[in-house]
């Protein structure tokens, strides 16, 4: 038993309950019917092509993972493709490695709310090609005078540490225990 | 002496990608080029390992209609 993906489209003559119907009669209990167990079901709904296929521009597609004797993938293809209603299929072996398989849903509401991130984190940084940043440097002017006031706290105290510096190297020096 | 250059990271190594998936088609036509070839690693600084998998995956959407082979211009 090993691990398959099928993905189908479905002609645009159907229904959407038609497609779902067509999907259940000739995919998925087909497969029972050889002994598989289906492990996952997700039904996209409509979507266009990016090229014409049998003279169509778009179709219902539907995504099934099952698991299956590799022996019998021979006659689900014979099967499929005698259907009028399939347009296009493909069975591919599921990679070991990939993630858990995630309905389109999920994945297009990802999609939408990274955009969003996006577009807000666009919206409050100023664009590059812009001259604006020149206007928000005015406010900036007041800072360095804030600054300013720390600066010579800074100085002021490693003026006493170099007396200190002199002090312990004297020490040092005196010291007669070290031998130099 | 000058500084050593950083070493460039591929995008899905950094993110640890282990199976680059067909079905996305939005992540796949980022590494395709104007006329829908598939781009080459020199430009997009994608390790070998993945570049196989996006190859192939990129490949497979192309046959489902998921991405178009080629631009046509109008």
């Amino acid at each position: 038993m090993t691990k398959y993906e099928v993905m189908a489209i479905l002609s645009n003559a159907l229904d959407e309950a038609q497609a779902k119907e067509e999907t259940k009669n000739s995919i998925v209990n087909k497969i029972k019917e050889l002994g598989g167990t289906i492990t996952f079901e997700d039904f996209w709904g409509t979507r266009g092509f990016a090229y014409m296929i049998k003279g169509e521009k778009w179709g219902y597609y539907f995504v099934v993972q099952f698991e299956i004797d590799g022996t019998k993938i021979n006659e689900l293809k014979r099967d499929w493709n005698i259907d009028k209603n399939l347009t296009r299929f493909m069975i591919t072996s599921v990679d070991p490695k990939a993630p858990a398989p995630r309905s389109q849903e999920e994945i297009k509401k990802e999609w939408d709310a990274m955009e969003k991130e996006k577009k807000i984190s666009e919206a409050e940084s100023p664009k590059k090609g812009t001259r604006r940043p020149a206007a928000p440097a005015k406010p900036a002017a007041p800072a360095p005078v804030a600054e300013k006031a720390p600066a010579p706290a800074k100085e002021a105290k490693p003026a006493p540490k170099k007396d200190d510096v002199d002090k312990k190297l004297d020490a040092i020096l005196e010291d007669s225990s070290l031998d130099l | 002496m000058p500084p050593k250059p950083k070493k460039f990271i591929c995008t899905f190594c950094r993110n640890d990608v282990k199976h680059i998936d067909y079905k996305d088609s939005k992540l796949l036509s980022r590494f395709v080029t104007y006329y829908r070839s598939i781009q080459s690693r020199f430009h997009t600084g994608v390790c070998l390992k993945h570049q196989k998998q996006l190859a192939s995956a990129i490949k497979r959407a192309r046959n489902m209609a998921l991405i178009a082979a080629v631009r046509y211009e109008k």
